[in-house]
């Protein structure tokens, strides 16, 4: 049965085993305390007055006692006393219950007894005590206990109903709690099978009441929009890949296809040059989209050593200087506080070297590109700034993205991979890159926290 | 130079013989590891080239192999896995070079001779002459016909390197590792702009220039 294996249904079984347990000992320990220990009290004391008529009997003789058991009799103190007293031929001397069994041996006995009041007669349960003398005399001493009876009697009846009332109420609560928990868990479930079978738009649906499971749901729901944001990216990723790749291939594929056909010899290895450099360019195209890629799933065992941001910032515009030299541009250092992050050298070259590199190529002439390291606080900003043509507010967020290339920056050579590979380096060192507001030309700070290490 | 092949790649092992032969080296070729490493430990090479993916034996284990021997023999390696700490890995291994695969012959070529060049324990003179170029390593200094020669230390760097490897082609990857600190990807040709800026300090106001530009490859100093 479905239901015997829902996790629900059985911690309700176990709960309700555990309640009706609860209950049983409850009721046994009431038990106790208003039939065990009264009756306990009334045996004692029967049994304290049937030694006491017994010495009367070993004592005074057999007229003795009738005349002690007749003057109890008429005692009607709170528990009804009853006797019967036979001689040892089995003659009734005295007695005022109507009937006993034969002698069994010295026990107790649970006897009918009738009481006359007011000409109107009550039967009562009586405990009595029987008991033999050595010469064949027998006496039964006992006193009344129908309220003691009577109640042990509710009791039990009351206990089988409240047991059976627990179970039942217990089983048919647990399985409505297990309807109503597996409901909420198949919510889960469908969206779960939803986007297994493919569609990552699959949402767990909530009720808004805020509960255990609308959370569970809310969290799953958010994971969920994760993945799907992660899958939609990587499959932008790709797009643009197989997009980007088909230029060059384009044209080496025309190239090489006019080299078949041609005959001049220096036309030929001048065709034959082209498709090379088209090639080297794909192969390093994909050098750098594996190595952001590598660098984005943290599968780049970067290595990680003090490095010293002054340090890095001097050298990276050392080597880019004379390039900038040739082309007009004035390359220098700015602010630069001593600053020491946890990283990888290389990569944080690299990501330097490929911020200067654009500044360079996106500044005119004549333009001004200054790199500085400043602390500050808890952080250390380094920052390329140039005066040169600038990212318009409306392309900042997507120029991290592989293979963006902003509006007017045609015409000047390259893929659009250096920042995201500068990002890439950046998010490693748990720094941010930023873009931040200008007049003019472009500004990018890698803001790097103080004293951390890589995300590993 | 004598120079054993380890590569199991019949086109790129074509590749890679014709262009070392080519430039005038003998070249014994190996299509498999077990076979490759006894052939390395049986005869005596300059240098060898060994692929780092091979049927059998795998090229770090022979690497491994040879080393253990106490054979210095230079090695460089071949792979297809191009990243920087799989770099890293084989040249703790013990090769001297590591060359990504897709590679030009040229650069291979380049780096191979440099490599045997170097032999089981290169002594570096204190002075380089080329010509009428010298360079004094302990005092930093230049003087090229007996005039002096300023240079930055970058410029003295790249022109101790070249001269290092006087008459051998140098390729800019190979100046770009030897000469800064980074390993790194320029994206653009700013090596050749240090060279270009060092060539006119050595080359202005001679006749004979030293610093040669190899086309499509490098760079050599040579004084002919």
């Amino acid at each position: 049965m479905r239901i015997l294996q829902s996790l629900s249904f059985r911690l309700a079984l176990i709960y309700v085993a555990l309640f009706g347990l609860s209950v049983a000992a409850l009721l046994a320990f009431y038990f106790w305390i208003s039939v065990r220990a009264p009756l306990e009290a009334v045996q004692t004391r029967v049994q304290g007055e049937a030694d006491a008529y017994a010495r009367v009997y070993i004592l005074d003789g057999a007229d003795a006692l009738v005349r002690g058991l007749e003057a109890r009799a008429v005692r009607l103190d709170d528990r009804m006393p009853f006797h019967a007293f036979l001689d040892p031929e089995g003659r009734v001397l005295s007695s005022n219950l109507p009937s006993w069994p034969a002698y069994a041996g010295r026990r107790w006995l649970w006897l009918e007894a009738d009481i006359y009041a007011d000409g109107d007669e009550t039967d009562h349960e009586a405990i009595v005590l029987d008991r033999r003398f050595d010469d064949g005399a027998r006496l039964l001493i006992g006193r009344d206990v129908e309220d003691i009876d009577d109640l042990r009697e509710q009791l039990v009846a009351a206990a089988w109903w409240m047991l059976a009332g627990t179970m039942l109420l217990g089983v048919v609560g647990g399985a409505l709690m297990s309807r109503a928990i597996g409901r909420r868990i198949e919510t889960i479930n469908r969206a779960a099978r939803t986007v297994i079978a493919g569609d990552l738009s699959g949402r767990v649906v909530t009720r808004g009441s805020g509960d255990d499971f609308d959370r569970l749901g809310e969290t799953l729901n958010l994971m969920l929009a994760r993945i799907e944001e992660l899958v939609e990216s990587v499959r932008r990723v790709s797009d643009s890949v197989a997009h980007e790749l088909r230029t060059p291939l384009m044209r080496m594929l025309v190239g090489l296809e006019e080299l078949a056909e041609e005959k001049d010899e220096d036309r030929r290895r001048q065709l034959a040059e082209e498709a090379i450099e088209e090639a080297r360019r794909l192969h390093r195209l994909f050098d750098a989209l594996l190595r952001i890629a590598r660098i984005e799933s943290g599968r780049h065992r970067a290595r990680t050593e003090p490095v010293a941001l002054d340090r890095l910032v001097a050298d990276a515009v050392e080597f880019h200087q004379p390039e900038a030299d040739a082309r007009g541009r004035r390359l220098h250092l700015g602010t630069v506080d001593a600053g020491t992050v946890s990283g990888d050298p290389d990569l944080l070259f690299q990501a330097v070297s490929n911020l200067i590199d654009n500044a360079v190529k996106y500044t005119p002439s004549g333009g001004e590109i200054i790199v500085s390291v400043e602390g500050e606080g808890q952080q250390i900003r380094l920052s390329v700034c140039d005066d040169g043509i600038g990212i318009p507010a409306a392309e900042r967020s997507r120029v991290t993205q592989r293979f963006f290339r902003g509006e007017g920056t045609s015409g000047i050579p390259g893929a659009g991979l250096g920042l995201s590979l500068t990002s890439a380096v950046a998010a490693l060192h748990q720094a941010r890159l930023e873009f931040p507001d200008r007049d003019r030309g472009t500004r990018a700070d890698m803001i790097f926290p103080r004293q951390t290490g890589l995300a590993s | 130079m004598h120079i054993l092949l380890i590569e199991d790649d019949d086109r790129v092992a074509d590749y890679v013989a014709k262009g070392l032969r080519e430039a005038g080296h003998s070249v014994d070729r190996s299509g498999d590891g077990r076979e490759g490493l006894i052939q390395a430990s049986t005869e005596t090479y300059d240098a060898i080239v060994l692929d780092r993916m091979l049927p059998s034996v795998d090229g770090m284990k022979i690497l491994h192999t040879i080393r253990a021997t106490g054979d210095m023999t230079p090695v460089l390696i071949l792979s297809a896995l191009g990243d920087a700490d799989e770099r890293v890995k084989g040249l703790r291994a013990g090769s001297d070079d590591y060359l990504a695969k897709p590679f030009s012959i040229a650069e291979l070529v380049a780096r191979v001779e440099i490599l045997g060049r170097r032999g089981p324990a290169p002594v570096e003179p204190t002075t380089y002459r080329v010509g009428d170029l010298e360079i004094d390593r302990l005092g930093h200094m230049v003087r090229r016909g007996g005039r002096k020669v300023e240079l930055t230390a970058r410029e003295f760097r790249i022109l101790e390197y070249l001269a290092r490897n006087a008459g051998r082609v140098v390729t800019r990857s190979m100046l770009l590792e030897a000469v800064w600190d980074y390993h790194f990807d320029p994206q653009t040709n700013v090596v050749d702009q240090h060279v270009s800026k060092l060539r006119q300090k050595i080359d202005r106001d001679h006749d004979r220039p030293l610093i040669h530009t190899v086309r499509g490859t490098g760079y050599v100093l040579r004084a002919d």
